[in-house]
């Protein structure tokens, strides 16, 4: 095993664990920190890929990180701001006790 | 003076424009609304005239102006006018009834507080029919096509305050709904086939003969002919609209708008427009007809659902009481009879009768309208009676409607275009049973039409209302007595020439008629005009309550035509089962499929209470009512997957995106 | 190619006459409008973001089709200029109808993430290169987010805003994975570059996780079954103008980046076929979202009594057309696609408009709340008549042009006897049962009389003349295709 496929392993692993704590977890702040990690396996591919390749690229891998960090910032800010706003009417941050909208 | 082609769509852009007008208009200003109506009919009567004029100078001519609308990637899409003697005929027509039947509303409508809007409509209903009348392209008729059915929508359900109208509205709406999908699908396969949605266009249209032999030789999987499979298909739409068996449950409900509206929908416009579609198609819906190996001909189906539909109107309105249901029920019978006539080979024979039926119905509904508006709108002909002495205009009028529809000889134009539809179908090489249906209800017809006029006219006033009726005003009369004139004077186009048939298909060998035959249905129509006079005009009805001598006779029998056959009922039973079976198959996938699979996505327990929601259910009646319930319950079976957890959302996406994955993996990747 | 930024900013003015617009919009309401109230406030910052907005558009005719820019990031071909000025129409509609019925607190920053927004659905019309469609998309997503929860006064809008963005999300986090796998099979992220690459790599089980992965982010934009989970409940508590604009120009946009993405760079492994029975490739799948969603989306809305989810379920069938539009784009050019999506969107922004203005003199969430409209106000009935009669797909308005030219362009790549064929014969069918829950709308509006106690709406001005304008709109182009189609 080499190590570009040892670093898609270990993303893959960090996406699957990102999204079972998406799924699971009941506090709002965990669901939106399981996304994170998602995306966080996302940019280790980009960085391995750009760092592994054979034929030598432009920097487009790591501008393309450079960029969704940022994104994952304003995602998070953005986030915590909505959680804050349900804790605002239920008092909490369960994810379960918001349902209100359905059918 | 002549119009030419170009200048076709004036015809309907008056109406349109008079819309227009009365649409913005407030509801005060019911003179300009008014007369803009009628002045645009007036006018487009006029250039109808003048496109007869420059029609009937060549008959065989098909004169066609043809544009690009607009570009499709593939190809472009083209419109086009037609002007031949069906579409000039078919425009003096509409124009000329529509014309008298505004004339009326003046009057009918008179105290109507949407006076303004009611003639915007009717505007708008005119204006649409002679788009379907003009266009050289199946789009543009489709377009004018659902026109009609939204105008006819708004009309129906006129009076919104009565629940039945709004029910009748939507009924009509939905159900000729039904029929166009088969034309939209009809109509879209024929542009993959055909590249172009023309009737004419110097060759490539549709119905001209290479397209037509390309349409026939290719033949799907089942043996069907693609002419044969787009034929009926776009048949379904005329069905709808024509009310054709078995989708003619709306057409007797359509009965709750104001009567001059029944009197245009059931006379020149509406349910025209579907036999006007097939005869305007004739050359598709024959081509496969000399092609032998087929299972079957298009026109063959069409000729047995006329034949039947002939046969079930007359049967049903023997049986009715209220008028206008008489009517209703006597029109679908005589849509039968039109579609009849086309698919024994005989679409000159159907328009002629769609002409003269134009004429007589909507001189009958208006005889109608006059006697309920003079009866205070009592329109149950039991209560009624007695009225020949007060409305004599009316009564002598409506006399000469009758008397055109249930075929007395001679003298009436419904005979001779009765009797080409009998001769046509008598000549007909596949089978006589049409003939045999068509027979019968020329008795039924002459039966229920002399009970009619019976029960309503002769007599003693069986009510108070009847006991007070009067007659109308001039302006409600005048268009009685003009129709009338008409009904008789129609008879030129047939007699002593089959005129009309010249000019309509100058190629037509039209053969000296069968004396026999016309002898057979004088015979005939004198059967059930003495055995309707034996019944009812006989014994006069003393009182309301007095039990039908029909009904006494046979009273099962009665009870299921009163019942109108139990169409609603049946379609409740089959339609409403089909649905239940398919809630229940959508429940089991929900509680074991989606359930167990998704287990994960979703509490379903808690949504129970969902399923008991009830909401706007107050129109359609039995059949529909249940059908729409059942199909709604299913949609709340998905609804109930909704059930607003996030978890359940978020976990949709990830088994959506395993399942998807998997999918692609197991098609193969090469 | 040493990137040009004077040819940049010429190509992005529309964008920066959005961003100035908004920054204005802020500083304005900061400084000079403070001591005016609320209602005043919201009028002000509505009209400099509508002359923004039209500054863009006037900016984005004026330039016209001018092809690749920057080094190909951008693609300003006619698809992508129809596309930008579409959104900008619509983003104008919405911020118009949000003067008089959106809640004044905060206008000013109501009005600047609207603006916002815009400039992400502006730049996802024209990128081609998958890092500026993520940052497009995130843009406007984010954007879209903050609008949905924006009104913290009612707890239905905090719940819409946080399903909506954790929906949101984990459709970025895949779409974001799928990139990098995509960057990682082909060593780029430019279009043309990944089409060649592809072109000789042919398919292989990675990329058909990467194009899944896609096309997840695909169907949340879309709203396609059986991503569409979140559409009903955030039309449902989010306020009326952000629902108009997630679910109209959002629409749009999502619909024109994916065509984009998916035709010029994964054309190659479409696995097109509709007749063979091949699965490999991206078509199938987008079939089966389609053949769902029309599914879904047309059973769901016959149990709806809320006009708000009936909007969003009739939302989730139209997707399905759509979907079948982006598959007819690689043969019949995205013509019939953008003419679908920009008219249902129009139709869409009308109808929540007139929910909107009503909800605004009384409740409008149940159906039964627009109960005898044509008494309480006879302009508002007849905008929503055409609204609802274009989303049925009524002759002739332009719903059932859209319909029709992606069904006749859906049959000229298979016929009747293959599954697209069958898609189109399931869509017309469905148009039946569509023509029915519409009906029930209608019958409230028009028909029915009005509860005791509701009394005429007075309609404000702009909101009038935005709705009038709108189905004036929908009936001229369905009257003439060819102004929107001739564009292609």
């Amino acid at each position: 095993m080499n190590t570009l496929q040892l670093c898609l392993l270990i993303s893959s692993a960090l996406f699957c664990i990102g999204l079972a704590g998406a799924l699971s977890r009941t506090n709002t702040i965990l669901v939106l920190l399981g996304i994170e990690l998602m995306l966080n396996a996302a940019n280790l591919n980009f960085i391995a890929f750009w760092r592994f390749n054979p034929a030598p690229l432009p920097a487009t891998g790591v501008i393309f990180v450079i960029f969704a960090i940022a994104v994952a910032a304003a995602e998070a800010a953005v986030g915590l701001a909505l959680v804050i706003a349900i804790y605002r009417h239920q008092q909490n941050i369960r994810l379960q006790d918001a349902t209100r909208l359905k059918g | 003076m002549t119009l030419s082609v170009q200048h076709l769509w004036l015809i309907p852009a008056l109406p349109l424009l008079a819309a227009a007008i009365g649409a913005l208009t407030p509801s005060g200003g019911r003179t300009l609304a008014a007369s803009a109506a009628i002045a645009a009919m007036v006018a487009a009567f006029v250039l109808s005239c003048c496109a007869l004029v420059a029609a009937l100078a060549d008959p065989t001519a098909n004169l066609t102006y043809n544009f690009t609308w607009f570009d499709l990637g593939t190809g472009a899409v083209r419109l086009g006018w037609l002007l031949n003697p069906l579409t000039a005929f078919m425009c003096v027509m509409v124009t000329f009834v529509g014309t008298l039947i505004f004339v009326f509303s003046l009057g009918y409508m008179h105290d109507d507080e949407n006076f303004t809007r009611f003639f915007c409509f009717l505007s708008l209903f005119a204006a649409a029919m002679l788009g379907i009348v003009v266009s050289n392209s199946l789009l543009f008729l489709f377009v004018s096509w659902e026109l009609v059915g939204l105008a006819s929508y708004l009309l129906i359900g006129f009076w919104f305050q009565k629940p039945e109208a709004a029910a009748a509205a939507k009924k009509a709406f939905i159900t000729t709904r039904i029929g166009d999908l088969g034309l939209l699908l009809g109509m879209v396969w024929l542009y993959h086939a055909r590249g172009t949605l023309l009737f004419f266009d110097g060759g490539a249209g549709v119905l001209e003969p290479a397209s037509l032999t390309a349409l026939m030789v290719s033949t799907l999987s089942c043996g069907l002919a693609v002419s044969t499979a787009i034929s009926l298909l776009i048949f379904c739409g005329a069905v709808g609209k024509s009310g054709q068996f078995p989708l003619h449950v709306w057409l007797p409900d359509a009965m709750e708008g104001p009567t001059p509206v029944s009197a245009l929908i059931h006379a020149a416009t509406m349910v025209a427009a579907g036999v006007f579609l097939i005869a305007r198609i004739y050359p598709l819906m024959e081509a496969d007809y000399h092609h032998h190996n087929l299972p079957i001909h298009a026109l063959t189906v069409v000729a047995f659902i006329g034949a039947i539909t002939a046969l079930m109107g007359a049967l049903i309105a023997v049986a009715q009481n209220d008028i206008k249901r008489v009517l209703a029920f006597s029109t679908v019978s005589q849509l039968g009879f039109m579609m009849l006539a086309i698919g024994v080979g005989s679409w000159v024979a159907a328009i002629f009768h769609l002409l003269t039926h134009a004429f007589f119905k909507a001189l009958l509904f208006l005889g109608a309208g006059s006697v309920i508006h003079a009866a205070h709108h009592e329109q149950d002909m039991r209560k009624l009676g007695g009225l020949s002495g007060p409305m004599r205009v009316t009564f002598l009028t409506f006399a000469v409607g009758m008397m055109a529809l249930a075929g007395v000889p001679f003298l009436f134009s419904g005979f001779w275009s009765k009797e080409a539809i009998l001769h046509a179908a008598h000549a007909w090489d596949v089978s006589h049973i049409p003939l045999y249906f068509g027979l019968t209800a020329v008795v039924l017809t002459a039966f229920y039409m002399t009970r009619l006029v019976a029960e309503t006219f002769f007599g003693k006033p069986r009510s108070h209302a009847a006991g007070l009726a009067h007659e109308n005003p001039a302006v409600m009369t005048v268009p009685l007595v003009i129709l009338a004139a008409c009904a008789i004077l129609l008879s030129l186009l047939a007699w002593p020439t089959p005129w009309l048939q010249h000019q309509l298909d100058p190629q037509a060998h039209t053969e000296p008629g069968g004396l026999s035959l016309m002898m057979l249905s004088i015979v005939l129509v004198a059967l059930g005009l003495g055995a309707g006079w034996a019944l009812y005009g006989r014994l006069l009805r003393t009182n309301a309550s007095a039990p039908d001598p029909l009904a006494a006779a046979l009273p099962r029998l009665h009870a299921f035509l009163a019942a109108r056959m139990m169409f609603d009922e049946l379609y409740a039973a089959t339609f409403g089962r089909l649905s239940n079976g398919l809630a229940a198959l959508a429940d089991g996938l929900d509680r074991y499929v989606w359930g167990g699979l998704v287990n994960l996505v979703a509490r379903l327990g808690q949504f129970g209470g969902l399923v008991n929601r009830e909401a706007d259910e107050d129109g359609l009646n039995a059949g529909f009512d249940a059908v729409s319930r059942k199909v709604r319950s299913v949609g709340q079976i998905y609804s109930r997957a909704q059930t607003g957890e996030t978890h359940g959302y978020l976990r949709v996406i990830a088994l959506g995106f395993v399942v998807l994955v998997l999918l692609v993996m197991l098609g193969g990747v090469r | 190619m040493s990137p040009d930024y004077l040819e940049l900013l010429h190509a992005l003015m529309p964008e920066a006459a959005l961003v100035i617009g908004a920054l204005v919009v802020l500083g304005f309401d900061l400084v000079v409008a403070k001591r005016d109230t609320l209602e005043e406030r919201m009028n002000s910052s509505v009209t400099i973001g509508a002359l923004s907005i039209v500054a863009a558009l006037w900016h984005t005719v004026r330039a016209g089709a001018f092809g690749p820019a920057f080094g190909g990031v951008l693609n300003f071909d006619h698809l992508a200029v129809a596309a930008r000025g579409g959104v900008l129409v619509l983003a104008l509609l919405t911020l118009l109808l949000s003067a008089g019925t959106a809640h004044a607190r905060h206008g000013a920053e109501y009005v600047a993430v609207i603006l916002f927004a815009t400039v992400g659905f502006t730049l996802m019309a024209a990128a081609q290169q998958l890092l500026l469609a993520f940052l497009a998309l995130e843009l406007a997503s984010l954007s879209l987010y903050v609008l949905a929860g924006f009104d913290k006064s009612r707890p239905a809008s905090a719940e819409a805003g946080l399903k909506y963005f954790l929906f949101g999300g984990m459709a970025a986090a895949f779409l974001l994975f799928g990139f990098s796998l995509i960057y990682g099979l082909t060593g780029s992220i430019e279009l043309p570059q990944i089409a060649a690459q592809l072109a000789h790599q042919g398919m292989s089980p990675l990329l058909v996780v990467a194009l899944v992965m896609v096309l997840v982010a695909f169907g949340f934009k879309a709203s396609a079954a059986p991503f569409h989970l979140w559409a009903p409940d955030v039309y449902e508590g989010a306020p009326v103008s952000s629902a108009a604009l997630i679910a109209s120009a959002s629409k749009l946009a999502g619909f024109t980046l994916f065509t984009r993405l998916l035709w010029p760079g994964f054309g190659i492994v479409a696995g097109i076929a509709p007749t063979a029975h091949v699965w490999a490739g991206w078509v199938p799948v987008v079939l089966l979202l389609s053949g769902s969603s029309l599914f879904i989306g047309n059973l769901g809305a016959l149990a709806q009594t809320n006009v708000r989810r009936l909007l969003a379920y009739s939302a989730i069938a139209h997707a399905g057309a759509l979907l079948l539009g982006v598959v007819v784009a690689g043969r019949a050019g995205p013509g019939p696609l953008f003419y679908y999506a920009a008219t249902y969107g129009l139709a869409t922004v009308g109808a929540f408009g007139v929910i909107g203005v009503v909800a605004k003199a009384g409740a409008c969430q149940k159906i039964t709340d627009l109960a005898g409209l044509h008494r309480r106000s006879p302009l508002l009935a007849g905008c929503l008549m055409i609204f609802i009669l274009s989303l049925a797909g009524v002759p002739p308005l332009a719903g059932f042009f859209g319909k029709f030219a992606v069904f006749a362009a859906a049959l000229q790549l298979g016929g009747l006897a293959s599954p697209v064929g069958w898609l189109v014969f399931l869509a017309i069918a469905f148009s039946a049962v569509a023509l029915y829950y519409y009906l029930v709308i209608l019958k409230q509006a028009l028909v029915t009389a009005p509860a005791a106690d509701a009394s005429r709406i007075a309609v404000p001005a702009p909101a009038a003349i935005t709705l009038a304008a709108a189905a004036l709109m929908l009936l001229l182009f369905g009257i003439f295709p060819s102004l929107l189609l001739g564009m292609f």
